[in-house]
């Protein structure tokens, strides 16, 4: 039997409220656009965080020997760098530099403190990192720099030195015998992350493997991938490394809090889809069903005129799940504009939080597009609308023609 | 082919209010032959809807057999019967009979369109009963552009376009003055003397009863008689016992809609 007819109709009855039908797929779009942009707002957080914390010092992977990360030493580290950068190269990744990471002792004018030691390659760990840009007085270390060092302004404070003062650093060798070396101070470096602020000594690698007679070794290559090459460099380097002697970590291996956060929150926004998504099957509910009611009679003299109650159903259907379409395309379509553009533009929060020291995010946030989370607000949506197409046809299917039409 | 269109035998149709039934029909018999125009009179409440709608397969009778054009009613189907309708049963109802978002031609049309024909030719079939009931002016009118009289008329051309062996219409002057119901009548007996389409119409319009057309009395349920040995009608209880429905049958009965 020829349907095109019930569907043309369904089509017509939309138009018979303009403006509940508008209200509703209205609702039905904002619902979606909102939960989008809030979303693409979240995510685009996220990777602000999650670049910023890997840009700052930590990196996206970091390889080094196993059970250094818990326990530190600067002695006993990778003895056979050319194994690993083989690695490295094999699995495609280009922007990696060396460090040394130990604790030692400093001693200024003033006061003696221990510090966290750091040794970076100058030429190479800008292609990691921006380390570099954390100096706010005096400059970062450059590739001819040796007994040269940067450290942060609370150590400058405390230790009583500034630009072109001397430090006189103490670290066991790799005899465990004392040594001790005098470096210059050459910048200051500010910032509240990591503990860049207080109690952090940068300086060359070349002059801690001079001084502590560690010649040709490294603690650590730290690596930075895009976030969506994290996960493929990670198993193939761990494929060709020997993890038994070599610990590949990824940047939420080593601070596994932001990681976390980010699971949890986007766990808060499925809990939120859904509170929207129950208050939008409600809403078209509500519509589907009213105007089933008011044609109640209607429908009992279609049934009488010999369509059946399953034609009826259909088109009840369609109806609802027009209005869902509709709203989901409007909404959809709203949804990624809003996000493209304030991507684009980036939504300006230093009004609002000031200048952020202590946490990883820029005050202007860019939204993200995450197409797994558009997918899912949008299926969600879209089987929202299913559910209320579903529900009213089935109460047409129980309509009987002639209390149906004896009814209104 | 037999020349009988409607035959109704022995039914009884009984509505419950709470406990207590009610026989809205109590052992009716009517026959109705091909090409006739046929009159349902009785005052309100007599059955003359609900025997309509037995007749038109809307409901089934409690007891008895209800054949249109040879079909069984008990032994079909709902979703059979309302197939059946759409091919051999016109229906015309009180008031309100057109779809809200058709206008004219489309509500005629539509009924044509579900029988599977082609677009062409429904709105073809649609415009020429529309001009048929002289409203070939006012193809394009929505429902609520026309007067009442002008909607029966719709629902006329309607319930001919669909080609059926049988028009059933309830009361369809009712809600008009007493000159336009008159001019329904008219037209509907003309369609009946030029196309030879069966109707069964319901009223107790006078003017009705008045037009000549044979007329069916109803009364509480049955038909006048003027015979004297008739027996006396069933009291409810005994007209409505029904065999009971064990739970099995009342489920199956719940699932499928059926009453
Ligand atoms: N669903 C129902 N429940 C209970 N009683 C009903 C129901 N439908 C009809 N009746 C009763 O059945 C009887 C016959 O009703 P019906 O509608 O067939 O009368 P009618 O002859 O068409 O009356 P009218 O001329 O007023 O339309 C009435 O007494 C009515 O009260
Ligand atoms: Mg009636």
């Amino acid at each position: 039997m020829a349907l095109a007819p019930l569907f043309a109709m369904a089509a017509r009855n939309l138009g018979r409220h303009p403006r509940r039908t508008g209200l509703t797929v209205t609702a039905i779009a904002v619902g979606l656009a909102a939960l989008i942009f809030l979303w693409g707002f979240s995510d685009g957080l996220h990777s602000n965080l999650v670049r910023n914390l890997q840009d700052t010092i930590v990196g996206s992977i970091d390889i080094h020997p196993k059970g250094f990360f818990q326990r530190p030493e600067i002695t006993k580290g990778i003895v056979d760098p050319k194994h690993i950068e083989n690695a490295l190269e094999e699995a495609g990744v280009e922007r990696w530099t060396r460090r040394l990471v130990g604790f030692a002792l400093a001693a200024g004018p003033r006061h003696t403190s221990g510090m966290v030691l750091m040794g970076v390659e100058p030429e190479t760990e800008g292609r990691v990192t921006t380390l570099g840009d954390k100096v706010t007085i005096g400059r970062f270390l450059q590739a001819d720099d040796d007994y040269q060092c940067v450290i942060g302004a609370g150590s400058a404070r405390s230790l009583g030195v500034g630009i072109g003062d001397t430090l006189v650093l103490m670290a066991n060798d790799r005899f465990g015998t004392l040594a001790t070396e005098e470096f210059t101070v050459v910048g200051i470096a500010t910032g509240g992350e990591l503990g860049i602020d207080s109690g952090m000594f940068i300086t060359t690698v070349k002059a801690l493997q001079e001084m502590l007679e560690i010649h040709g070794q490294v603690s650590n290559y730290t690596l930075r991938v895009p976030e969506s090459r994290l996960e493929p460099v990670y198993s193939a380097l761990r494929e060709k490394l020997c993890v038994e002697r070599f610990d590949v970590l990824r940047w939420y291996d080593m601070y596994p809090m932001i990681h976390e956060w980010i699971i949890l929150s986007d766990g808060f926004h499925l809990v939120f889809l859904s509170v929207v998504l129950l208050i939008v099957l409600g809403g078209v509910l509500n519509t589907v069903l009213l105007s089933m009611l008011e044609r109640t009679r209607e429908f009992g003299i279609l049934m009488a005129l010999g369509v059946q109650r399953s034609q009826l159903a259909l088109m009840v259907a369609v109806e609802s799940l027009l209005i869902g379409i509709i709203g989901v395309v409007v909404g959809a379509t709203l949804g990624i504009a809003l996000v493209m553009v304030s991507a684009r533009v980036g939504i300006d929060l230093s009004a609002l939080v000031g200048e952020t020291r202590g946490f990883y995010v820029d005050p202007i946030i860019r939204t993200r597009l995450d197409l797994q989370h558009l997918w899912i607000t949008m299926l969600g949506m879209l089987l929202v609308s299913l559910l209320a197409a579903l529900y009213p046809a089935w109460r047409a299917t129980r309509l009987a023609p002639v209390e149906a039409i004896r009814h209104g | 082919m037999s020349d009988t269109i409607i035959e109704v035998k022995d039914v009884y149709k009984c509505f419950w209010v709470g406990d207590v039934p009610f026989p809205a029909l109590n052992g009716v018999d009517v026959e109705v032959k091909r090409g006739q125009f046929m009159v349902l009179a009785g005052r309100s409440g007599s059955g003359k809807s609900t025997l309509l709608n037995v007749i038109g397969g809307l409901e089934l009778a409690d007891r008895g057999t209800v054949k249109v054009c040879g079909r069984d009613f008990n032994e079909t189907p709902a979703d059979e019967r309302t197939r059946f309708r759409l091919r051999n049963i016109g229906f015309v109802f009180q008031a309100y009979n057109l779809i809200g978002v058709l206008n004219a031609m489309e509500n005629v049309a539509f009924v044509c369109q579900l029988q599977g024909k082609e677009n062409s030719e429904c709105m073809d079939t649609a415009k020429h009963w529309l001009t048929e009931v002289g409203l070939g002016k006012l193809l394009d009118r929505r429902p609520h552009q026309l007067s009442g009289g002008q909607q029966q008329r719709v629902a006329v051309a309607r319930a001919l376009a669909m080609n059926p062996a049988l028009v059933l219409a309830d009361e369809p002057t009712a809600n008009l003055d007493s000159s336009t119901g008159r001019e329904l009548i008219e037209l509907m007996t003309r369609l009946n003397e030029d196309f030879e389409t069966t109707f069964l119409i319901s009223s107790h319009d006078p003017a009705v009863l008045a037009a000549g057309s044979p007329v069916i009395h109803l009364e509480d349920g049955r038909l006048l008689s003027t015979d004297p040995n008739r027996p006396p009608p069933q009291p409810p209880q005994a007209a409505c016992a029904i065999p009971q429905r064990n739970w099995g049958q009342r489920f199956g009965a719940w699932i499928t809609g059926k009453s």
